[in-house]
């Protein structure tokens, strides 16, 4: 894929994620910050389905940002054909990873499997 | 000794902050900010999995957060959020061609356009703006 385009999702998934853990971190102070953190709390949030949804969203939007932020940096510092590859696949294969993990957790809880 | 070119020093010279001006801090604050986001991020993944094991798994590990030390690192994740936020939106701006001035002809002593007055207000702004919310987070986790 092209570096541009690459930037160009890089800025996208950056803004989306800002609007979004906005939502996320106000949710947390409608109720005091202890209490939001409570299990109870915390299980309502993840079983109310829109909230979930935007959870996995702000997941997958973080992560895809996230790693390519670090493969851009990673890059900077130096360059090569293989080191290129090998930076630009582990960000992706550790992304993804990221992602699995995550969706394990919003999936299980939302399904009532806690 | 030959003196080693600055293009050559690796991370040495990437970090480094005494050249470049203000620019170069917002660099560097940047991908700190970035990577210390992203550590957070997973360790946030991690911290929220601990659900599955139940109310008492969830309650051991908010014991571990919920701590003075937990609270600290909290309002420091804070104050790197609205850095990365507030200066990525200027650096988006700025790639987008906006507040980066005219070109012009190249003239003594070759101030670049683009590292101008309205971006510096921007790196700034960020700082204090950073500074602020890290405060605000501090007064939210320890006023209750």
């Amino acid at each position: 894929m092209r570096e541009s385009v690459i930037m160009k999702i890089h800025y996208g998934t950056a803004l989306a994620a800002v609007a979004l853990v906005a939502v996320h971190i106000l949710m947390r102070l409608t109720q005091g910050f202890a209490e939001s953190l409570e299990y109870d709390s915390v299980i309502t949030n993840y079983k109310f389905l829109p909230y979930a949804g935007m959870l996995e969203i702000i997941l997958i939007l973080i992560s895809i940002h996230g790693f390519n932020g670090l493969r851009v940096v990673l890059l900077e510092l130096k360059q090569g054909r293989v080191y290129e590859k090998a930076v630009s696949y582990s960000c992706v294969v550790a992304m993804i990873a990221l992602i699995a993990y995550g969706s394990r957790t919003i999936i299980m809880v939302n399904t009532g499997m806690v | 000794m030959t003196k080693q070119d600055e293009h050559k020093e690796g991370i040495g010279g990437m970090i480094n902050p005494r050249r470049y001006g203000i620019e170069r801090i917002a660099y560097l604050l940047m991908r700190l900010s970035g990577l210390g986001l992203l550590a957070y991020f997973i360790g946030h993944i991690y911290e929220t999995s601990s659900i599955l094991k139940g109310q008492v798994g969830w309650n051991e590990f908010l014991e571990l957060t919920q701590t003075n030390e937990g609270h600290a690192i909290l309002a420091i994740v804070i104050g790197m959020c609205v850095f990365h936020t507030v200066n990525g939106i200027r650096v988006m701006l700025g790639h987008g061609g906006v507040g980066v001035g005219k070109p012009s002809r190249p003239d003594y002593p070759y101030d670049p356009a683009s590292q101008n007055i309205r971006h510096k207000i921007g790196i700034y702004s960020a700082i204090l703006l950073a500074a602020i919310a890290t405060l605000y987070g501090l007064s939210v986790m320890f006023g209750e």
